[in-house]
């Protein structure tokens, strides 16, 4: 004879119970074999974040995955997987670990497992709980997540060099042309770098949506990488210069 | 574009996507160091664009190594943020890029 409970929560102990039509069967001072058949699993969203019947099963699927590996603390599905219905690119993955990163060995198993575009990337325990204070633009990625795990962004710290890190390439764009592309993820770069030193730190749609009210209609041209004329990048570079020096002015 | 000018945009373009390079790999503990390892691959494409519009002997070629590692030890020193290992790996980039480049 068998039947299939769930775990439920005792005042000291968790507990399963015997159903009542089973209570002749099962007796008091019987031996029993309790076999795990299905984990559990919540899943904790950060900001907005509405999920399809697809995407919530493959989440939960991978974190389920993921779960045979010790070394993982939490780990969080972000970006264009959530925020877009259909035109995302990749499926990105942050796996927070204990120590040591280990993306290279998980991302080969969860493409073997799933077949699918993966973007993985680890970070140490201690890193990340560092960088959730002080790096704009991973709380800027957090803001809008699903993890395995209880989370919540932590108070901020304005840390001068990390700052100053992430504007280097901003800043040579200055004086480098390159794809219009790299000058449309950069702008968004200083725009979240703004918001969080102006304590304004929202959701991603609104850094789009002031994109498109600074530059008008070559945000979609570079967003989209299209060709941009001389006149354009200069515009763009202005756009860049102003950023820049509101910036520096707060750190 | 005289010879002299393209080497001097050379120098830039490579002096630039090596200190990426090197910030992703003495910074390699950021989320955002793949990034600059990313935005040092596009940096890179470039200078690949500029070295090709030239035939260059082996005279150039010991002038481009020597301007760039003067360069590029000047542009790792204003970043102060970059981890000092930078310095340890500056060669060994140098070296890569070039051969990458055809350029050694």
């Amino acid at each position: 004879m068998e039947f299939v409970h769930k775990v439920s929560k005792g005042s000291r102990f968790n507990q399963i119970y015997v159903p009542k039509e089973m209570e002749l069967v099962f007796e008091v001072g019987d031996l029993v074999e309790v076999k795990l058949l299905k984990k559990s699993m919540s899943l904790f969203l950060t900001g907005e974040v509405e999920l399809s019947e697809f995407k919530e099963n493959l989440i939960r699927d991978v974190f389920s995955f993921l779960g045979k590996f010790k070394e993982v603390k939490c780990a969080f599905f972000f970006g264009s997987f959530l925020t877009k219905k259909i035109e995302y690119n990749d499926i990105d993955l942050l796996i927070v670990t204990e120590k040591k990163s280990f993306d290279k060995i998980v991302y080969k198993e969860i493409i073997d497992k799933f077949n699918l575009k993966f973007h993985v990337i680890s970070i140490p325990e201690e890193k990340f709980l560092e960088l959730g204070e002080i790096c704009p633009l991973t709380r800027s990625m957090l803001s809008q997540s699903v993890s395995n795990k209880k989370f919540k962004i932590p108070k901020k710290r304005i840390d001068k060099e990390h700052i100053e890190f992430l504007l280097m390439m901003p800043e040579d764009l200055m004086k480098i042309k390159t794809n219009s592309r790299v000058f449309y993820d950069n702008i968004r770069r200083l725009m979240v770098i703004e918001r969080f030193l102006d304590y304004k730190e929202e959701s991603q749609e609104d850094a789009e949506k002031e994109m498109t009210k600074s530059l008008g209609r070559i945000s979609e041209k570079i967003k989209n990488n299209k060709e941009i004329s001389e006149k354009e990048v200069e515009d763009i570079r202005k756009v860049i210069k102003n950023k820049l020096n509101r910036i520096r002015k707060k750190i | 574009m005289s010879k002299e000018k393209t080497i001097d945009e050379l120098i830039n373009i490579l002096a630039v996507a090596l200190r990426h390079k090197i910030g992703s790999i003495v910074n390699s503990n950021e989320i955002y160091a793949q990034k600059y390892s990313k935005d040092a691959e596009v940096l890179l494409k470039e200078a690949r664009k500029t070295a090709s519009s030239i035939n260059w002997n082996s005279y150039d070629k010991t002038r481009i190594k020597k301007k760039l590692k003067i360069k590029l030890e000047e542009e790792l020193r204003k970043k102060e943020f970059l981890d000092s290992r930078k310095f340890e790996i500056m060669d060994e980039e140098i070296g890569k890029a070039l051969k990458e480049l055809e350029l050694v």
